[in-house]
């Protein structure tokens, strides 16, 4: 029989021996590794499950002109603006964003007004590309437009009996727009009542072109926060003002650090509690078995051999722990992710070697003291006692 | 003969308290010597000193040329893998290995375990039909000849009894001394072996009394 | 500054001479090998000196491959061997004393001439007086000062014949391979990487199957697995790894000693364990060479830049789609150097730099060429290296198309700036790394 093969034999026989015990550890070490995993787990999917979280409310920046016009009322009580309109050059926004280091993805909106029978109605410029990636939660009954087509908001359609397909001439730019009506998009917001148009079509007819009145951004919250993202933004454009659209990005954000903090400082006590319960049993096992270690030193083992002997069964220990942490944490991480966040916790096998890392080093360092205590102990007095 | 061991002024004091004076000893080359005493007259810590479990606070002490005192930790393990064979009074047989296991625990720390030559020794001493058998399961003279099996199998050339048939009966104090004698006869190893039996100590070749750490008398059972 | 580069190199050496030493006859060795050291780097530097260009270089690239081969040869061989340990085993662990001094002298010579390649100016040229002598004294008093540790070195850790070649090899390999120039790294997992495509090329041709039509995308999506730029790495770290773990293997499955004919067991025992624990001993070299062999690859795959490389600026178009770049802006762009640009629209993105080149024309190139994967461009005096295949193309031809040269952009420059076609970048950007990062197929 080969050294190494005899080693494990003989270490898995005591383990087996000191079953009652073995399991108790096992069960520890089990523990704490699952919870390390299952924290990390979760936290993972969570920050996953935030940035989508995020990404569903849309734009978390507008940039606006810093003269912007006051709109005086909403919705059905929409009675103007007050004020010279202000106008923002795309430009100068692209060129701001390259140098601020800010990354996301934006839409132009220029707000405008065209006639359609002689009434004018409010419209929007937009590109629909950029519009249709901001904005997922728009619905839209019919198509989105193609080229040359125009989307219409669902309190037109009772106002002015718009609907998809129809062909209208809109006037009160440059020209006459003769365009088709491919869908009409609900929000229940403010855009109900506004007619999407394409946005160079509207600049052109506005005499405007290059110019919008209003960038919507969705900067990556995993970029740092926020406040910071649209300070660094601030600084690199003159004559507009960057704001914070919604409070959803930034809570969001501080709830995930906050989150996250909890989880580690949970995790850290875990490990400690656990290791300290490992370094108990453990010098309670030495302490028993101090006969036969002072036997196996009579037998000519030296102390090197013990440490061997001992280390390898925390080892051993460690990497049985950490495999059925791992298991157990995936299933704690699905359930707390399912109940609490109601979403699903990704199976991550990169977590495993975290779990046996985590487990097999709580073993080992749980150990240090009865194995130093190994290494020390005489044999005659171990051998002596009866 | 040349000597196996040769001690001079060998002492070992435990604070204040001194467990052996100034001793000189000398054993030839496959003796067989008994030591007598009662308990706390410094024969265990004799035992011990030549076994290289404990070291001697003053004076020589040489097993087949090497000076004990001279060795390091590891020396003194490497020294009783190889030298000495060691039989206790309680066995000290590991409870959850088997008796097959236990004799190659003694060759795995010697060198590489080897099965088949395990079986062979405990074939030797009579336990070839209990090979599997946890120490619990045997009793107590079967469990000291495991215990002799294990201290010969690495072929030593000393072979140390600390009270080996303290805790049998008469019947097996027999059966484990005339093993004793058949395996020295066979191997040619010197033995050491510590009693306050009267009638274990007529096997020896030489009986030593000691009292108080000294040594008292010396009476020579046969001739060399 | 310039000690710091040499010290990877010296530590090797460090480690090399006691080895040898002890393997070998001694003192002996380490005179010879200092003396070898000192030819080494003397005559590498009259090279560097009086011939120049990349003549210094190539033959001792061309060495190093040969040693390389060489090391293949002696652990097929090991392996082959292992099973007939006898007699020529022991021949082998004592060489006479001449072959002793040869390997000395020839591992110094080598280990002199690449530690001085990495002094190399990269203009060319010879390395000044100051450096020169004081790595020739450097090497020469570490071999010698060698010895003393060697002594320390247990008689059982001393690697004898292919394990020792092989810690031998692998030092050398780590001097090379942290000279760019001298690098066989990249270029043997480039050349698998070339196999492996033509081989399935040829494959498809031979089989008469037409590449494209009979094949689903995702099948495509696994062959053309087979020509990403992993593939070429870890075919070319299995290649770097092999001859040493043969090595490792023929040691590890050497025959147990026969042991039949000793009576007594425990003398049997012992003779086994001590076998087995010295067979352990043996691996250490083998091992060790292993981890050279790992820094030796690293080094060649992460080199300590030294080139001018800057990190590139991210650039807008105006509306009208053209990139336009002040000459004289935040950066001077007629400094005579690379300055690099990256410029991204949508989900496309394009690499490219702005030189003066010496015949005083601003040109715009992509930092890619039509051969290499994309890898960029640093550089280096007057030239520039791709680091892909590292080859340096002199400032004279950047902005000329062909072989490994950046390949041009066109550009203009209106007054006081440089202005390019952001769709052009783009396209030439795209159609020239489609072509060499063989992510899709074959490209044919």
């Amino acid at each position: 029989m080969n050294k190494r093969r005899w080693l494990a034999h003989i270490v898995f026989r005591a383990l087996v021996h000191r079953r009652g015990r073995t399991l108790l550890l096992l069960a520890v070490l089990t523990l704490a590794s699952s919870l390390a995993t299952a924290l990390g787990l979760v936290s993972a999917s969570m920050r996953a499950r935030v940035a989508e979280e995020t990404r569903k409310y849309g734009a978390n920046l507008v940039v606006v002109p810093e003269s912007a016009r006051v709109e005086v009322g909403s919705g059905g009580l929409h009675f103007g603006a007050i004020g010279e309109p202000a106008y923002l050059s795309q430009e100068q926004f692209l060129t701001a964003l390259a140098k601020s280091g800010v990354k996301g993805d934006y839409s132009f909106h220029l707000e405008g007004a065209l006639t359609l029978k002689g009434v004018e109605i409010p419209c929007e410029g937009v590109d629909f590309a950029q519009v249709r990636r901001l904005s997922p939660w728009w619905q839209v009954d019919g198509d989105w437009p193609r080229e040359g087509e125009v989307l219409g908001g669902g309190d037109l359609t009772p106002r002015h009996h718009v609907h998809p397909g129809d062909l209208f001439e809109f006037g009160g730019g440059k020209g006459v727009v003769r365009t088709r009506v491919s869908g009409v998009v609900t929000t229940g917001g403010d855009e109900d009542d506004t007619l999407f148009i394409d946005l160079k079509e509207l600049q052109e007819q506005m005499g405007r072109p290059g110019q919008v009145s209003e960038v919507r951004l969705l900067a990556d919250p995993g970029n740092g926060s926020l406040k910071d993202q649209a300070a660094l933004l601030q600084r690199h454009l003159s004559g507009a003002v960057v704001k914070e659209l919604r409070q959803v990005g930034r809570t969001s954000e501080d709830l995930l650090g906050k989150v996250q903090l909890l989880m580690l400082l949970v995790t850290a006590v875990v490990l400690v509690t656990a290791g300290s319960s490992v370094a108990g049993t453990m010098s309670t096992t030495v302490l028993e078995r101090g006969k036969e270690i002072g036997l196996m030193k009579a037998m000519g083992g030296s102390r090197w051999d013990l440490l061997k002997i001992f280390s390898a069964e925390a080892l051993l220990l460690g990497v049985g722990a950490g495999v059925g942490g791992f298991l157990l944490g995936v299933v704690i991480a699905k359930f707390v992710a399912h109940s609490v966040f109601a979403a699903d916790a990704a199976l991550r096998l990169e977590f495993l070697p975290v779990a046996v890392g985590v487990s097999m080093l709580l073993a080992l360092a749980g150990s240090v003291g009865p194995l130093l205590s190994v290494f020390r102990l005489d044999p005659v007095q171990s051998l002596r006692g009866e | 003969m040349a000597a196996i061991i040769e001690t001079s002024g060998l002492t070992r004091s435990y604070g204040d308290i001194c467990a052996l004076k100034p001793l000189d000893l000398c054993v030839p080359e496959g003796e067989w010597l008994t030591v007598m005493g009662h308990s706390g007259s410094g024969k265990s810590t004799l035992l011990n000193l030549l076994g290289g479990l404990d070291r001697p606070t003053g004076g020589s002490i040489q097993v087949r040329g090497t000076d004990l005192a001279s060795l390091s930790e590891d020396g003194l393990a490497r020294f009783r893998r190889d030298c000495v064979g060691i039989i206790f009074q309680q066995h000290h047989l590991i409870p959850y290995l088997t008796a097959l296991e236990n004799v190659m625990m003694s060759q795995y720390f010697h060198s590489v375990p080897d099965e088949a030559e395990a079986r062979h020794a405990l074939e030797r001493v009579g336990l070839g039909h209990r090979l599997k058998n946890r120490p619990g399961e045997l009793s107590g003279g079967e469990q000291q000849r495991v215990c002799i099996a294990r201290a010969i199998i690495n072929s030593p050339r000393l072979l140390l009894g600390d009270e080996p048939t303290g805790n049998l009966d008469h019947k097996s104090t027999t059966m484990v001394m005339e093993l004793l004698r058949e395996l020295r006869d066979e191997d040619r190893f010197s033995i050491v072996m510590v009693t306050h039996n009267q009638e274990v100590a007529a096997w020896g070749d030489r009986t030593i009394h000691m009292d108080d750490g000294c040594l008292v008398r010396e009476e020579r059972i046969k001739a060399c | 500054m310039t000690a710091l580069k040499v010290i990877p190199q010296l530590l090797c050496w460090a480690v090399l001479v006691p080895v040898m030493s002890r393997s070998l006859t001694g003192m002996a060795t380490a005179v010879t090998a200092a003396a070898g050291f000192v030819v080494g780097v003397a005559g590498e530097n009259l090279l560097l000196a009086y011939v120049g260009g990349e003549l210094p270089f190539r033959p001792l690239r061309g060495v190093c491959g040969v040693i390389f081969l060489l090391l293949w040869g002696a652990s097929v061989w090991a392996l082959y061997r292992r099973g007939s340990k006898g007699s020529d085993a022991e021949a082998v662990s004592s060489p006479g004393p001449l072959a002793a001094g040869l390997a000395a002298s020839a591992t110094g010579v080598l280990a002199g001439a690449l530690t001085l390649c990495r002094l190399a100016p990269l203009d060319g040229g010879a390395v000044r007086l100051v450096p020169y002598l004081s790595l020739a004294c450097a090497g020469a008093v570490l071999a010698l000062a060698a010895t003393f540790p060697a002594r320390y070195l247990p008689e059982r850790l001393a690697p004898r014949g292919i394990p020792l070649l092989a810690l031998v090899v692998s030092a050398l390999m780590v001097m090379a391979c942290s000279v760019q120039r001298l690098d066989i790294f990249s270029p043997l997992s480039m050349e698998v990487m070339k196999f492996i495509h033509d081989f399935v090329h040829q494959f498809f041709e031979s089989m008469l199957i037409p590449d494209h039509p009979f094949f689903r995308s995702d099948v495509w999506g696994y062959i053309g697995l087979l020509f990403s730029d992993k593939v070429g790495l870890w075919g070319g770290l299995a290649l770097w790894y092999l001859p040493v773990l043969f090595i490792a293997l023929a040691l590890r499955l050497e025959r147990l000693p026969s042991v039949a004919h000793i009576r007594q067991g425990a003398a049997r025992r012992k003779l086994l364990a001590s076998f087995i624990h010295e067979r352990r001993l043996r691996l250490v070299a083998p091992l060790f060479a292993l981890v050279l062999l790992t820094g030796a690859a690293y080094q060649s795959r992460f080199p300590a830049t030294e080139y001018w490389d800057p990190k590139p600026v991210e650039v807008t178009a105006t509306p009208a789609g053209q990139i336009v770049i002040p000459k004289k802006g935040e950066m001077d762009l007629e400094d005579g150097k690379l300055h690099k640009f990256s410029y991204s629209q949508g989900g496309r993105q394009a690499r490219f730099f702005v030189m003066l080149t010496p015949a005083g024309q601003l040109v715009t190139t992509l930092d890619a060429c039509a051969i290499c994967q994309p890898e960029g461009y640093g550089q280096a005096g007057n030239a520039v290296i791709c680091y892909y295949c590292k080859t340096l193309i002199p400032l004279e031809t950047v902005g000329k198309p062909g072989g490994c040269n950046p390949v041009p952009v066109p550009c203009s420059v209106k007054g006081d700036a440089v202005v390019i076609d952001a769709m052009t970048l783009l396209n030439t950007w795209e159609s020239t790394v489609q072509v060499t990062a063989h992510g899709k197929g074959m490209g044919k």
